[in-house]
């Protein structure tokens, strides 16, 4: 069903992947995508082997965007390190991580519940407690908002339009920074589409790759997949607001899985700043902006540079009166979904980010815009500046108005 | 995306200049690159044409531009562009602050990683031959830990070319522990640190002295910067002179990071990972090219195209059994009519391969041809290894070719038509 296949002869050695790998950069012990992906993947048809080396890989896909060939390299990893796992004991840590969709979850039905988590969370970083289980005491992590999304989203009143899209918040947007959520909310309303949310999606997937679960994965996937069919079936438009999930909606499932109509969805998914700028590009934007008088850093995470759409959120800034903002273009942020908070990783992934701090530090903004929750954890704690999703300043463009 | 004057198709060195000569010129461009390009492989060092069929070289590289086969891209380019496609390079590189020496006038035999010397036409500073040929000693740095580059063997090759020098070596230890093989390009990563630079000179110093010469793998340092360089060289007291070396390539990873610095500044947008892959075509006249990867097809509407994608190489012409076939317009490609005639059965002899010379056919200003010589698309420029009729391995051109057509390309865009 998937036209991608994962084939490991595509490569033809010529080590463009190792000189972009941030990881191999700054990390000696490891082999880097090359070797670590195709050229092992060929030893691994022939017999399992392991390759300690793979831990290393934070699928951050830098490899991928940098392959003239095509190679799905940072996938190659994936499913080797997810064999290389199989029947061995899971770190407690890893597990947390991977299904963080079941914290939220069960903190959302006991009101309250979230800060006293929150709470915890810190209490436990302060004690070491979660060094114990390998997750980092020094890494941000995510805390969870006291009202989800989809509760916002019921009690917010919307007016109806004819168009309509589907917004899939996705874990982070619902448990734990709702108010971008409903930014994409009332930015889509003042462009005349009018908001739909469909509670039976479940997350993406994308961290039980990189935990090694992906037989779970394969679950999401199968039950997203058919959700997705359902909408595209009526024609509505699916609206992601975090990069990360629309490149494993979109790109991975294929990669990854067997499921009917996944190609077919990836045609219909959209992040939201891409839509945006598609409406621009027709000259349906609503551009009635206020002054927004700022002047940010904006950052593209590695996720949305692998999925050749360019940098919509750019394009859609720009347009802003009294508005300045420039491409910090300093690679890898370093977090990469959860691997910047793993215990052992903290270290690798700061290292990683440094050439972002650096460059954020020099501009000497307060500010940095980027559309993946993970790099704004990361920013703001390594660059100790406020890190937003760009739709929050088209947000703020339409209120100034 | 917004319509664009200009959309180029490749993300090498061809596509990057002619981006960039065309921003410059005030036109409004986007580039479309699957892949990294292989400037990151293939060097940053400038070769315009070192040899003449039967492996004579030529005595400089302007003669060799002058003296170009028939079919030769050189031949449409024109010996005036060449020149002012040299200047113009040299001039963005130089206000970058990673100015490139060398001229038209003269060849610059610079060494290899093996200690012979390949001729080129253009470098940057931290390779001034003028240094090597001056010394009366010349140093090879020995670093410990480093693949791909033998010491002892460059400077026994070295010895046999310059048999009135005397040649050393000197061994530097490992700079850090490391759990891989170092190629030069981690080890310019290291040499990026301050520390690590006083570490390595402070190796260095013991064999620096008057009319002495370094010679090194190119490790100082990988950004478009001389910082590293002059840092180091002023610590050692001594001339240090990279030699070219294998993938992955510092010096063409500088060279890439000057470029795409250059086109933020003139606010060129860059698409990575964009998969061109076919073309919308009005009235004869293309107006907008496509892409498709994993998701929708996405559309780049402009007035001109520069077609960059490399050729054979870089992926812009692919070929199976029955066809060979350039990926986004299906231009028809100029290659021997048997599969079995497109290698010459000496691999090593001292003539051109003619797979090699595989490319498109183009007229002088650049414009895809058919068999018979007539334009295909008016608004589409073929630039780079795309081009049909050069061996650039064989004859030491590569670069020049992509700078130089790149060069005419954006120029005939500019002037709107007609050079
Ligand atoms: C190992 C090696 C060493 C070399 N050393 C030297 C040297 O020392 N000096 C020298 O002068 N020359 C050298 N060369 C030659 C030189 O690198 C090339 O001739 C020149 O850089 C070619 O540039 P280009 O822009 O035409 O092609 P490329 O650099 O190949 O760029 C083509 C670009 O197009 C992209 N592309 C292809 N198809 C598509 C598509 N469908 N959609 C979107 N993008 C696409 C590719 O990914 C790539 O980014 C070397 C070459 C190699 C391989
Ligand atoms: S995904 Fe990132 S860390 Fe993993 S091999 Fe690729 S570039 Fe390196
Ligand atoms: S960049 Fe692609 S083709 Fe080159 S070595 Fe890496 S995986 Fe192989």
């Amino acid at each position: 069903m998937s036209k991608h296949v994962v084939n490991p002869d595509l490569c033809t050695a010529c080590t463009v992947c190792v000189a972009h790998c941030p990881v191999a950069e700054v990390v000696r012990e490891y082999r880097g995508p090359k070797l670590s992906g195709p050229a092992s993947e060929r030893l691994r048809l022939l017999s399992p082997q392991d390759d300690a080396s793979l831990d290393f890989c934070s699928n951050c896909k830098n490899c991928d965007i940098s392959c003239p060939s095509g190679v799905p390299i940072s996938t190659l990893n994936m499913k080797a390190r997810a064999k290389m796992w199989e029947g061995k004991p899971e770190p407690q840590g890893r597990k947390m991580m991977a299904h963080g969709e079941q914290m939220g979850k069960l903190l959302a039905r006991f009101p309250g519940a979230a800060s006293i988590v929150n709470l915890g969370m810190g209490l436990g970083k302060s004690l070491g407690m979660m060094d114990m289980v390998g997750i980092s005491s020094k890494a941000p992590l995510p805390s969870y908002a006291s009202t989800t999304f989809y509760k916002q989203f019921k009690s917010f009143k919307q007016k109806s339009f004819d168009k309509k899209v589907v917004f899939y918040p996705g874990c982070t947007i619902n448990f734990n920074q709702p108010e971008i959520g409903m930014d994409v909310v009332k930015v889509l309303q003042a462009n005349g589409y009018e908001v739909l949310v469909d509670e039976e999606f479940v997350c993406c997937g994308s961290p039980l790759v990189v935990g090694g679960y992906l037989g779970e994965a394969n679950e999401n996937a199968r039950k997203n997949t058919s959700l997705m069919n359902k909408w595209r079936a009526k024609g509505y438009p699916v609206i992601t607001a975090c990069t990360s999930c629309g490149l494993m909606l979109k790109q991975e499932y294929q990669e990854l899985f067997h499921h009917e109509g996944m190609d077919k969805n990836a045609e219909n998914i959209y992040d939201i700043m891409e839509f945006l700028s598609m409406l621009d590009d027709e000259d349906k934007l609503n551009t009635n902006f206020g002054q927004v008088n700022d002047t940010m850093l904006y950052h593209a995470p590695c996720h949305l540079r692998a999925q050749g759409m360019g940098l919509p959120a750019l394009d859609v800034l720009s347009l802003i009166p009294g508005y300045r903002i420039e491409n910090a273009a300093a690679g890898c942020c370093g977090m990469s979904g959860s691997y910047g908070m793993q215990a052992n990783k903290r270290e690798i992934s700061l290292k990683v980010g440094e050439k972002l701090f650096n460059r954020i530090r020099q501009a000497g903004v307060k500010s940095v815009v980027s559309d993946c929750g993970t790099c704004r954890l990361q920013i703001g704690d390594g660059a100790k500046v406020q890190a937003i999703h760009p739709v929050q300043i088209v947000a703020r463009a339409y209120a100034a108005k | 995306m917004k319509k664009s004057d200009v959309v180029v198709i490749g993300g090498g060195l061809s596509g990057l200049f002619a981006a960039a000569v065309a921003a410059q010129n005030g036109k409004k461009v986007t580039v479309l690159s699957y892949g990294a390009g292989s400037l990151t492989i293939g060097g940053g060092i400038v070769d315009i044409m070192g040899y003449a069929d039967g492996n004579v070289p030529f005595a400089t590289p302007i003669e060799g531009v002058k003296n170009a086969p028939e079919g030769h891209p050189y031949t449409f380019i024109g010996e005036d562009t060449v020149k002012e496609a040299v200047e113009a390079f040299k001039k963005m590189a130089s206000a970058e602050g990673y100015a490139y020496q060398g001229s038209l006038d003269e060849m610059q035999w610079i060494p290899t990683a093996v200690g012979t010397l390949k001729p080129t036409a253009l470098v940057p500073r931290t390779m001034d031959v003028a240094k090597m040929e001056a010394a009366k000693k010349l140093v090879v740095v020995d670093l410990a830990g480093l693949k791909d580059f033998s010491a002892p063997m460059a400077a026994k090759n070295l010895g046999l070319l310059f048999p009135n020098k005397t040649i050393e070596t000197v061994k530097v230890p490992e700079l850090e522990k490391s759990g891989r093989d170092m190629t030069a390009f981690d080890t310019a990563r290291l040499l990026d640190r301050a520390d690590i630079r006083t570490m390595f000179a402070a190796a260095l110093k013991s064999k620096a002295g008057k009319d002495v010469c370094f010679i090194v793998p190119p490790i100082l340092g990988t950004h478009a910067s001389y910082v590293a360089f002059d840092d180091i060289t002023k610590q050692v007291g001594a001339p240090l002179v990279e030699c070219a070396a294998v993938a992955p390539s510092v010096t063409g990873i500088r060279l890439r990071e000057l470029m795409l610095s250059i086109l933020r500044k003139q606010g060129v947008v860059f698409i990575e990972k964009a998969n061109v892959c076919g073309n919308i075509v009005e009235n004869g006249k293309v107006v907008a090219v496509t892409t498709k990867d994993f998701g929708r097809q996405r559309t780049y509407r402009a007035d001109e195209f520069v077609l960059a994608s490399g050729g054979f190489y870089g992926a812009g012409i692919t070929a199976d059994q029955e066809n060979v076939k350039e990926v986004v317009f299906d231009l028809p490609i100029v290659a021997p009519a048997r599969v079995e005639d497109w290698t010459n059965a000496k691999m090593f002899s001292d003539a051109k391969q003619p797979f090699a010379m595989i490319g498109i056919a183009v007229n002088e200003q650049l414009q895809p041809v058919d068999a018979e010589g007539a334009v295909i698309y008016p608004n589409v420029r073929v630039v780079g290894r795309n081009l049909a009729g050069y061996d650039f391995c064989f004859e030491k051109s590569g670069n020049g070719v992509a700078l130089t057509s790149a060069y005419k390309a954006a120029s005939l865009i500019v002037k709107g038509g007609k050079a």
